[in-house]
């Protein structure tokens, strides 16, 4: 095949915090990074993940080896770090391997914290930035849709969220490793994240006595405290709030710590070094590590909350087994029709279907006609023949041309639901997607835009829909930044009708 | 029968030490309703030796070597009974037990059987003194324990990669808590067991025993306490440094209890 899919990242296991953070992509300024990954030579769709947890890159072209060795330059040049330093951290997946790790991703089966609900949210911000930005096209669309749903069978289908221990769960058990109880002690929240906010509930639901949120831009904090029932706090009277917090919960990071060693030092006096538990979400960190040497101070950041994680890993591993399963199922059938993508067994393909219709219908007039002569014989077969290959002659060369080329997916695909050729992913895909109409609530974006221009075109004659759907078919094979999902449109379900 | 019964109670001592530790490891009911059964079956028999030794003697058993260690160990055990009904804290027997083990364990190696008493010395105060003053050094004994476990806990915190083996151990808040109780408990016992003795030896001697080095070393643990907790109530000291100075109070308890009745100094040189 002369295309592939390459994934080229590093996460929690292969790098450690100090790594992860300088390659970090800022969140909600992913676009210009994605104009210049698809700027890079042989990348023709791509897409960026940046956790805490992780930073990979994900991009499909036609020569998977010079991707594999492209993309950990352009991870070192954005964030201007010699490539050697990443070289021990980075990891490459290609084709079914790469598919198989967003999935992973998105199902969070690699995240730290397996199971952890927060993972599927920003894959799917990043996502739409990478559609936003039109740096992700067809297969790139695809996968990422499937990852979706991936993550939501596994979670429908096994106990893996329910068991799973998250950052705020690790949380409490160590601040009542620390404290005696919670009731009279008091949290501050710094930035208001999601993450933050995650772990402050998490707290309050185990009974923290009550929660200050700060955050640079005061209405959030505002906002954040009404929802939590605590208590906002000014940024710049941080100080002040300080020796009042037994617990503080960094998710806010910027260009250098948030509370530097000093201001903890204070603090701690101030409070007669009664203990602080300091847990840092943020990455880049927010807490200067060194806080940690101080007396009856104990910082943990995002990695060692992981160790304390890993310890109750245990229990989960039957349904993590039982998610992989799914997850290996999930990628065949992408697979399945990603390799249907190919031109040259779709053109086998056309031709065997086209041969087989002429046949059957030589056949059948044969058996019309009565007894003819060798030379009439001869004569339809050609006939036949010469219309077929007329016909075809448009279609096949439409799709040599593109062969190897950013739209040639798309030509496949459509040519194979035009001649209904068979995917084998085609079937499931309809059958997924009734599925996902059924709980079309939280289901992709795009999904409710689809949901009602499939209703809207009920009323339409057959025809019209056809050319209609022809129509936007041209437009997104011309344009590779159409609109996410465009072509699910050509939906068999629809033709069936 | 009263080695009989030390004995029982020595391996009732060991099998709650065994309770204890397993109660640490794993998260499991058992041993936490087994631990207190076996140490109150192990406080009434040893309770049941030394009182039919006293019951030989005519006075108060607690006036050899052997009988203060075993009588230190008893109380030790009550005082962590006593605790462990307020507060259930399984782990502080992890230490509570070793060391009552420990104590009893070398009272039966050091038994020489009994000694008559100066008749000087054979007076009520006898038994305020000497259960005065051991009741301090067993308060004190928990608070080591407590400051023991602080230190492990603190130091499994403080590495941030935790073992878990030591993962049920008591929170930082609450052994800093038992630490300060015990703190001011001992205290009072141990100055209430000073102010006794020193009632007593004027009764008994006059004037002659102010430099006997069990005196001195008792005042050097009564300010290294009185230190301790001048600074937990004026200057925040807690934790870890509290702990240690805890630690450091109880060696020299340790110090005067053994060093003087081995070295046989002065006049408690032939018991406490």
């Amino acid at each position: 095949m002369e295309r592939g899919i390459v994934l080229v990242g590093l996460n929690h296991r292969s790098a450690p915090v100090e790594v992860r953070e300088r390659v970090a992509f800022a969140n909600g300024r992913l676009e210009p990074p994605l104009r210049r990954l698809v700027a890079v030579a042989g990348v023709a769709e791509g897409a960026i993940l940046s956790t805490c947890n992780r930073v990979e890159v994900l991009a499909c072209g036609p020569d998977p080896t010079a991707l594999g060795a492209a993309l950990p330059g352009f991870l070192a040049s954005e964030h201007g770090v010699p490539e050697p330093a990443l070289a021990g951290h980075l990891y490459t997946h290609t084709d079914r391997e790469a598919v198989r790790h967003l999935f992973r991703v998105a199902a969070s089966l690699d995240s730290m914290v397996v199971g952890e609900p927060q993972i599927l949210g920003q894959l799917k911000e990043q996502y739409a930035a990478a559609a936003a930005a039109g740096a992700s096209g067809q297969i790139l669309h695809r996968c990422f849709h499937r990852s979706f749903s991936v993550a939501k069978r596994i979670r429908r289908e096994t106990r893996i969220a329910e068991r799973a221990v998250s950052i705020g769960s690790a949380a409490v058990e160590l601040s009542r490793s620390i404290f005696d109880r919670l009731a009279d002690k008091s949290a501050l929240l710094l930035g208001a994240g999601t993450m933050g906010e995650l772990t402050a509930r998490q707290l309050l639901a185990q009974g923290v006595g009550s929660v200050m949120v700060a955050n640079r831009t005061f209405d959030r904090a505002i906002d954040v405290a009404r929802t939590l029932g605590a208590m906002p706090v000014p940024w710049d009277r941080l100080p002040r709030y300080l020796p009042l917090a037994d617990l503080v919960i960094a998710a806010a990071s910027g260009e250098e710590f948030l509370l530097p060693r000093a201001a903890i030092e204070e603090a701690m006096h101030e409070r007669r070094h009664r203990a602080m538990f300091l847990i840092d979400l943020a990455v880049p960190r927010a807490l200067d590590p060194a806080v940690n040497q101080l007396d009856n101070v104990y910082l943990y950041d995002i990695d060692d909350l992981e160790g304390v994680v890993t310890q109750n890993r245990g229990a989960r591993a039957r349904e993590a087994a039982k998610a992989e399963t799914i997850v290996d199922a999930e990628v065949d059938t992408f697979w399945r029709w990603y390799t249907s993508l190919d031109v040259v067994p779709t053109i086998v393909a056309l031709r065997e279907r086209v041969e087989a219709i002429r046949r059957y219908e030589v056949e059948r007039s044969l058996a019309a006609l009565g007894a003819l002569d060798p030379r009439q014989r001869e004569a339809l077969e050609r006939l036949t023949q010469a219309i077929v290959n007329k016909v075809l002659h448009a279609p096949l060369t439409a799709l040599r041309r593109h062969r190897a080329d950013p739209a040639e997916a798309f030509y496949v695909e459509a040519a194979r639901r035009l001649f209904r050729l068979g995917t084998g992913a085609t079937g499931e895909a309809s059958e997924e997607r009734s599925a996902r109409s059924a709980r079309a609530p939280d289901g992709p974006p795009g999904e409710a835009e689809r949901e009602s221009a499939r209703a809207g075109r009920r009323g339409l004659g057959r025809a019209a829909e056809d050319a209609r759907e022809l129509g936007r078919s041209a437009r997104s094979a011309r344009a590779p930044d159409g609109p996410p999902d465009e072509l699910e449109d050509l939906d068999p379900d629809d033709e069936d009708t | 029968m009263e080695l009989g019964l030390l004995r029982l109670a020595i391996a009732l001592y060991l099998a709650g030490t065994v309770a204890a530790l397993v109660g640490i490891a794993v998260r499991q009911d058992l041993p936490r309703t087994l631990l207190p059964r076996l140490l109150w079956a192990g406080f009434v028999a040893h309770g049941l030796s030394i009182a039919g030794r006293s019951w030989t003697a005519g006075h108060m058993a607690v006036t050899t070597f052997d009988e203060a260690l075993s009588f230190l160990a008893l109380l030790l055990i009550a005082v962590f009974l006593v605790v462990q009904l307020r507060r259930p804290l399984v782990a502080l027997g992890a230490v509570v037990c070793p060391l009552a083990f420990g104590l009893t364990l070398a009272a039966d190696a050091v038994y020489r059987g009994a000694r008559p008493l100066p008749p000087v010395l054979d007076s009520a105060w006898l038994p305020i003194h000497v259960v005065l003053s051991v009741l301090g050094d067993a308060v004190f004994a928990l608070a080591f324990s407590a400051s023991l476990l602080y230190l492990v806990q603190e130091r499994r915190l403080k590495a941030r990669r935790a073992p878990a083996a030591l993962r049920y151990l008591p929170s930082l808040e609450t052994l800093d808590r038992v630490n300060y109780g015990c703190l001011v408990w001992g205290l009072v016992l141990l100055t209430l067991g000073m102010v006794s003795g020193i009632v007593w030896a004027h009764t008994a001697w006059g004037r002659d025993w102010s430099s006997d080095p069990k005196v001195v070393l008792s005042l050097v643990i009564w300010g290294i306490y009185v230190v301790l907790l001048q600074g937990r109530m004026t200057a925040g000291w807690r934790g870890r440094w509290a702990a240690t100075l805890t630690i450091a109070g109880f060696a020299v308890i340790v110090l005067s209890l053994v060093g003087v009745n081995v070295l046989e100094l002065g006049k408690h040189g032939k018991a406490f």
